[in-house]
């Protein structure tokens, strides 16, 4: 499977730059997902791909053949919008067939690769019903079913899901990666949903406000391992500190908001973990311990008080107030019915972490 | 307080009729009762003859060929009108509502109606300054040098069909525009993205969700353009004899009401069978489609 690659992709819309040379390399063959806030570009570069969008400069490679200006009926790329986007005024046969059918390929071929493709999305009960006669779920799935009878290079999903109840979204994006791993075509799925593209992706890429892409990596890269607070905040939840940097015997420290001094790990080669320079650490909320009573074995701890509790079911999450009057994020899994320990609401509990789990970041 | 009970309770149960039942009665009214008067003058002798003295003799008068060139004539010019009006309507409402952004639309959309708040002799008569031998097309050609004479112009069919185009386009262009306007672009986009070219995007997805305004823009330049006598009266002349022109001829002119049901029975018979025809048209293509996936 080839890859798409961008290079130097620049687009602006009514003199509003979406995209600012923007490079990526999608690999072939896999589950990329292109995440980001509302805004962040992600839809237009998808659009890119497909044609219905042209760079003002830049290149659009896939494989070794530049896209970048072939019109929008010649390349093998599909999209699953948005909205459907199915023809209302054919039934579901005919909406899955219009690529074949533009072809001309021949009715028996047609028909039979349209069975097939339905029975793939289980929807061979539904061939010969009208559009507007069917449920969210089964118009998402005729319109994957509608995608990838081409067999095409590359399958664009733009926020596909965003229609869907939770339940029906979680079953969608299993048959979707099932769909991926069967046709070992190359999915490129545009999110706003950090869990959706945590679930779905091989690979990820993160994009910020300003349509640059922040970080590129493999989902638990990008969540265990952030390089910036946007992505560490954007992807999953975790509590940011500012603070400064101190480095006694390369020992590691972070002073931050008059609470003391915690141990990170630090590395030399990196320019900016310099001593005295001010830099970002990324706690995530399931990576601290909370406790009423004082614990050892633990690299870091602060006091606090517990100002509110959310129960969420598989987990609660305490928000603790610190003596300076930050509030920081804790989760504690709920694995037992009766725990031996209950922690209440004004409760003065110990956090606890290992500078281990601790990410630190330069912005 | 029960009194009030019982007007909501009615109203509730009878709502539907209630509400439609001026509009029934309308149509009753002015549709039907006059319909079946003329339908009833047509079969009498004379205007004040008794009852029982019907007639087939109006209808017999009406089998010259004459009158069947008359009908014919509005046929055509009613259907080259129609599909003039189609194909210039078409690419407009096109635009207007898929390419042109909302502000520009909203402008585009007055200056259209804005013809109809001339009144209709005006707008018509204003034809003939423009066409006339003295006219202003007639002075700009000449003052160009591109004609040495004036051109004859008013009185003749080309004028005719002119006139009724630019009256009747307005009334092709807004049906389609909001059935255009409807069409979700990413349908279309959907479309190209599957492999099809602007054409066959436009030939398969765009003109049969515009179906429907199709029809009714047809119906409504076909069946008033079919009838229409003003225009012939003021641009055409005396020349030809049109059904409307006839029928006011026979009402306004010779007072010959039971002729003049008679002719209006026919044409209207023509009109519906037109209509009829255009409707099964319609329905063909969609009908050979179901065959195919059945």
């Amino acid at each position: 499977m080839r890859n798409i690659r961008f290079e130097k992709i620049v687009k602006t819309y009514n003199g509003d730059i979406i995209l600012d040379k923007l490079s990526l390399e999608i690999p072939g063959g896999t589950f990329f997902a292109l995440l980001g806030p509302s805004g962040s570009g992600k839809t237009t570069l998808l659009r890119l791909i497909a044609g219905l969008e042209e760079a003002d400069s830049g290149s659009i490679f896939l494989g070794d053949e530049d896209i970048t200006h072939m019109p929008i009926y010649k390349r093998r790329v599909n999209t699953v919008f948005q909205n459907y986007a199915l023809f209302p005024h054919m039934n579901v046969f005919d909406n899955v067939a219009y690529s074949l059918s533009i072809r001309n390929l021949p009715k028996n071929i047609i028909e039979e690769k349209v069975i097939k493709i339905l029975n793939t999305v289980h929807l061979d009960k539904h061939i010969y019903k009208s559009i507007q006669t069917l449920s969210g779920g089964q118009k998402q799935r005729v319109a994957l079913a509608r995608a990838v009878i081409n067999e095409p290079d590359v399958l664009l999903l733009d926020e596909p899901l965003a229609a869907l109840d939770l339940k029906l979204r979680e079953k969608m994006l299993i048959e979707l990666i099932d769909l991926q791993s069967t046709l070992k075509t190359t999915f490129v799925y545009v999110t706003h949903d950090q869990f959706e593209a945590l679930t779905v992706a091989d690979h990820m890429a993160i994009m910020n406000h300003d349509g640059e892409i922040e970080q590129v990596g493999t989902p638990k890269e990008i969540y265990e391992f952030p390089v910036s607070s946007f992505v560490a905040a954007f992807v999953g939840t975790t509590n940011l500190f500012k603070g400064e940097l101190h480095i006694i015997d390369e020992q590691y420290r972070i002073e931050f908001g008059g609470l003391g001094m915690f141990e990170v790990v630090g590395s030399k080669d990196k320019e900016w973990m310099r001593n005295g320079n001010t830099v970002f650490m990324s706690l995530r909320p399931e990576k601290i311990e909370i406790s009423k009573t004082p614990m050892t074995g633990f690299s870091n701890t602060l006091q606090g008080m517990v100002q509110s509790i959310v129960y969420h079911g598989r987990s609660t999450q305490y928000n603790v107030q610190l003596k300076n009057g930050e509030v920081i994020q804790v989760f504690e899994q709920n694995e037992e019915h009766f725990p031996q320990e209950i922690i209440d609401y004004d409760d003065t509990v110990f956090l606890y972490w290992q500078k281990e789990n601790v990410v630190l970041l330069e912005k | 307080m029960k009194i009030k009970e019982k007007i909501k309770n009615f109203i509730a149960e009878n709502g539907s009729f209630i509400f439609s039942a001026p509009a029934v009665l309308w149509q009753v009214l002015f549709l039907y009762v006059p319909f079946f008067l003329v339908l009833y003058s047509s079969f009498k002798r004379v205007a004040d003859s008794s009852l029982h003295d019907l007639t087939f003799e109006h209808y017999a008068t009406l089998l010259n060929s004459a009158y069947f060139y008359i009908i014919a004539r509005s046929a055509l010019i009613a259907l080259g009108v129609t599909i003039l009006s189609l194909l210039c309507a078409y690419p407009v409402a096109y635009f207007l509502a898929l390419k042109v952004n909302r502000r520009w639309k909203n402008v585009l959309l007055f200056l259209l109606t804005l013809p109809f708040w001339t009144n209709f002799l005006i707008q018509i008569y204003s034809w003939v300054f423009v066409l006339d031998y003295n006219g202003l097309i007639n002075m700009a050609l000449l003052k160009i040098g591109i004609i040495s004479e004036p051109l004859h112009m008013v009185n003749s069919t080309y004028a005719l069909f002119l006139v009724m185009l630019y009256y009747y386009l307005p009334f092709m262009i807004m049906p389609l525009y909001s059935i255009l306007e409807k069409i979700q672009h990413d349908v279309l986009e959907a479309s190209m993205d599957l492999g099809a070219t602007h054409w066959q995007t436009f030939r398969r997805i765009t003109i049969p969700l515009s179906m429907s305004g199709i029809k009714t823009g047809v119906f409504l330049v076909f069946v008033p353009a079919f009838g229409e006598f003003a225009i012939p009266a003021i641009i055409g002349g005396s020349k030809y004899m049109y059904v409307g022109s006839l029928v006011s001829h026979y009402f306004l002119v010779a007072r010959d009401n039971q002729l003049g049901s008679a002719f209006t029975m026919v044409s209207g018979l023509v009109l519906i069978t037109c209509a009829l025809l255009f409707n099964w048209l319609c329905a063909v293509p969609a009908q050979v489609a179901q065959k195919e996936v059945e």
